[in-house]
């Protein structure tokens, strides 16, 4: 558990972050979104006290930061950068190990844990463990930099824009794996970006940031519902806010039961979103559709005013 | 490039016909009958009727003529050919010095024309633009030099006694070793005491900015003074130092000798040093330390894992200009009486003897390339991720 009480931070003049306060569960994906400049990177970097805070207080599971050794602190804390800070000089299993070998781990048990994460996150040990960072592809890379990050099994991860650097689809393709590997890690997560579909993608809470102060937060639906002000409403899409919602809910919760009607010739997946199943429709301009399993089959329908419905519940 | 056949290489051709035109027109040898009256020069043409000259100029036409339309295995046939004749040029020196030289002139002396160090000259230039693009390693490039070696050294010990550049070694080996020794000591003693020297003041430019603006502020001023008048400002005051202070004067310091040398050496070695350190370790990626940090290694930790070692391919490059300026600069110490290579060189220009300038010329060029070669390969070993 996170907790920030009152915490400001000034750069000279300047006040990156003033006064907030923030309260992290246990096993939460927290995502931090605002505008370049609005404090969401300086309030991340106070929490593994890469930058120290002025006033207020941070606490870990009711501790003060400041009261732990800030290399004991940041060794417990999982830190991931947009651009990997990868070790050039290191091989991809050296950079992976870091960590552990800094908690003086026995060799065999940091070999171990280095083949153990290069698994879990899709990187076969016999082709990547002796690459050097410059032979990897950005994905490869920042899949790397998670895994170093995750190294010594630390409670707490921070992820400053970790896909910012990346193309679309490898972006969309981590995000995906980044929300599997949590279902399973169940790690406390701050997450900074600036892309919203990410966080909304993402997050189990959302924290919204201008000029240093929390604006509002809240679960995502709640934030697309009931933007407080026109900023979040904006920053959260304007008019694009229904179909930003609609690629929140999965087409499994809003399909009936296959009728006695004939099925409808357009097929969407159970797990696509309500905007893919819409966007569907508009391409086909159809107002019924299938719902299909993984193996193809029909389970279900969706029908356009099911597809609203879901507006109103 | 797939099919194999590549577009015209200009920069061999040109090479090779300006090899040929050189080697047919100019003078390669020249012949005097003692050290003080003037030789007669001969071209190559002149030489056993011409035809052995005409037999070297073939497989320069012929690399000429597989520049023109160049494949892989065109190229290749032309390194053999730059490679046999680089090893044939000592031979042909050493057949002519047979012919040229009669049995009734035991102190004729040979000398080297523009036209066999041209060709010299351009053979080896062919051979880096070879070796280039047929992406042949470092090592394997310098490989290629010892059949060249070979025939030098063959030729040099059985056959060229009567070489002027050897007569002048020979009359003065002794002092040769003497003089290389001091050069060598010189320079490594003054590359030494910069690295040590530029190194603190690096470390202390990161720690403070006014030291940085004031450092760089002198350095760049020492850099600005020429060698000679350096040279002659240090007389002075170490002249005196060494009157007043026995200890001093007991170690050989004085206004001339090795002491202002080194001294002027350390000061030009100062600024290419503590750039480069200064760069190497402020250029290492921001987001690289910033991770080492964030990951939770401390100050020493990534100062030693991190930073050094991701700066030390750029500070290996300062060594190494700092090296080869050293090497040149050595031999103007020789003026002030430092000893060196540059004896030679300012010896044989009050005589006007050529032959004599190019003894201490030729290692001085030899030393700075083989430095130059050496730092330049272990910086690109050291290169992160590099190693293969």
């Amino acid at each position: 558990m996170i907790e920030l009480f009152d915490v400001t931070k000034r750069f000279g003049n300047d006040t990156a972050v003033d006064g907030i306060s923030l309260r992290i569960e246990k096993g939460e994906l927290c995502a931090l979104v605002g505008t370049s400049g609005c404090g969401k990177s300086t309030t991340l970097r106070m929490i593994n006290r890469l930058i120290e805070h002025d006033g207020g207080e941070i606490h870990l599971d009711g501790q003060p930061v400041r009261n732990f050794d800030e290399v004991t602190l940041r060794r417990r804390i999982g830190y991931v950068i947009q651009s990997t800070g990868l070790f050039p000089h290191w091989t991809v299993a050296r950079n992976i190990g870091l960590v552990p070998r800094l908690l003086k781990w026995p060799k065999g048990r940091v070999r171990e844990r280095v083949e153990e994460l290069m698994q879990l996150l899709g990187l076969p040990v016999a082709e990547f463990a002796d690459k050097y960072p410059r032979q990897l592809s950005g994905g490869q890379a920042q899949r790397v930099g998670v895994a170093r990050a995750l190294a010594a099994d630390p409670d707490i991860l921070l992820m400053d824009e970790p896909f910012g650097a990346l193309d679309p689809i490898t972006r969309e393709t981590l995000q995906h794996e980044m929300r599997e590997l949590q279902a399973r890690l169940h790690k406390t997560i701050v997450f900074v970006t600036h892309d919203m579909d990410e966080a909304l993608a993402l997050a189990d809470r959302l924290v919204v940031m201008h000029q240093g102060r929390v604006v509002q937060q809240g679960r995502p639906i709640e934030l697309l519902h009931d933007p407080v002000n026109p900023f979040v409403e904006s920053l959260l899409g304007g008019m694009d806010r229904g179909l930003k919602e609609a690629a929140l809910i999965r087409v499994s919760e809003r399909m009936l039961p296959l009728g006695p009607r004939l099925l409808a010739s357009e097929r969407i997946a159970y797990g696509a979103s309500l905007s893919q199943a819409l966007s569907v429709m508009l391409w086909h301009q159809v107002d019924r559709l299938t719902v299909v399993d993984e193996e193809d089959i029909p389970i279900g329908e969706l029908s356009l005013r099911r597809l609203l419905g879901a507006k109103a519940s | 490039m797939g099919e194999g056949r590549q577009r015209t290489n200009w920069v061999l051709l040109s090479l090779m016909l300006s090899a040929v035109a050189a080697w047919l027109t100019l003078d390669a040898v020249s012949v005097a009958p003692n050290r003080i009256v003037p030789g007669s020069a001969y071209t190559a043409r002149e030489v056993m009727d011409g035809w052995p000259a005409l037999l070297l100029a073939l497989p320069m036409l012929a690399v000429a003529v597989l520049a023109w339309q160049p494949t892989r295995k065109g190229l290749r046939l032309a390194l053999v050919a730059v490679v046999a004749l680089l090893t044939l040029l000592p031979l042909w020196l050493s057949a002519a010095t047979a012919v040229l030289v009669e049995s009734d002139m035991p102190r004729a002396r040979v000398g080297i024309g523009s036209a066999l160090w041209l060709l010299l000259f351009l053979l080896l230039l062919a051979l880096i633009e070879l070796r280039t693009r047929l992406g042949l390693s470092r090592p394997m490039g310098w490989l290629l030099l010892v059949p060249m070696g070979a025939g030098w050294w063959l030729a040099l010990t059985l056959w060229l006694e009567p070489l002027a550049l050897l007569r002048e070694y020979q009359a003065r080996s002794d002092q040769f070793i003497t003089a290389l020794a001091m050069h060598l000591v010189l320079v490594g003693a003054a590359v030494g005491a910069s690295l040590v020297l530029a190194s603190l003041l690096a470390l202390a430019m990161r720690r403070h900015a006014g030291i940085r603006r004031a450092g760089f502020g002198v350095l760049n001023f020492l850099q600005t003074i020429p060698s000679l008048a350096l040279f002659g400002l240090l007389l002075a005051p170490l002249a005196w130092l060494g009157s007043r202070i026995d200890w001093l004067s007991a170690i050989g310091v004085s206004g001339i000798g090795w002491a202002p040398a080194f001294l002027a050496l350390l000061g030009y070695s100062l600024l290419p040093m503590v750039r480069n350190i200064h760069v190497a370790l402020e250029e290492v990626d921001p987001a690289v330390v910033e991770s080492a940090r964030g990951m939770g290694m401390n100050r020493s930790q990534v100062f030693l894992q991190v930073r050094l070692p991701l700066a030390l391919p750029v500070v290996l490059e300062g060594i190494r200009i700092t090296t080869v300026q050293a090497i040149g600069l050595t031999a103007v110490a020789a003026l002030i009486g430092a000893g060196g290579l540059g004896t030679f060189i300012f010896q044989g220009l009050g005589q006007a003897a050529m032959d004599m300038v190019l003894l201490g010329a030729l290692p001085i060029i030899g030393l700075a390339l083989m430095a130059d070669a050496l730092f330049g390969s272990l910086s690109e070993r050291l290169r992160p991720g590099g190693a293969a």
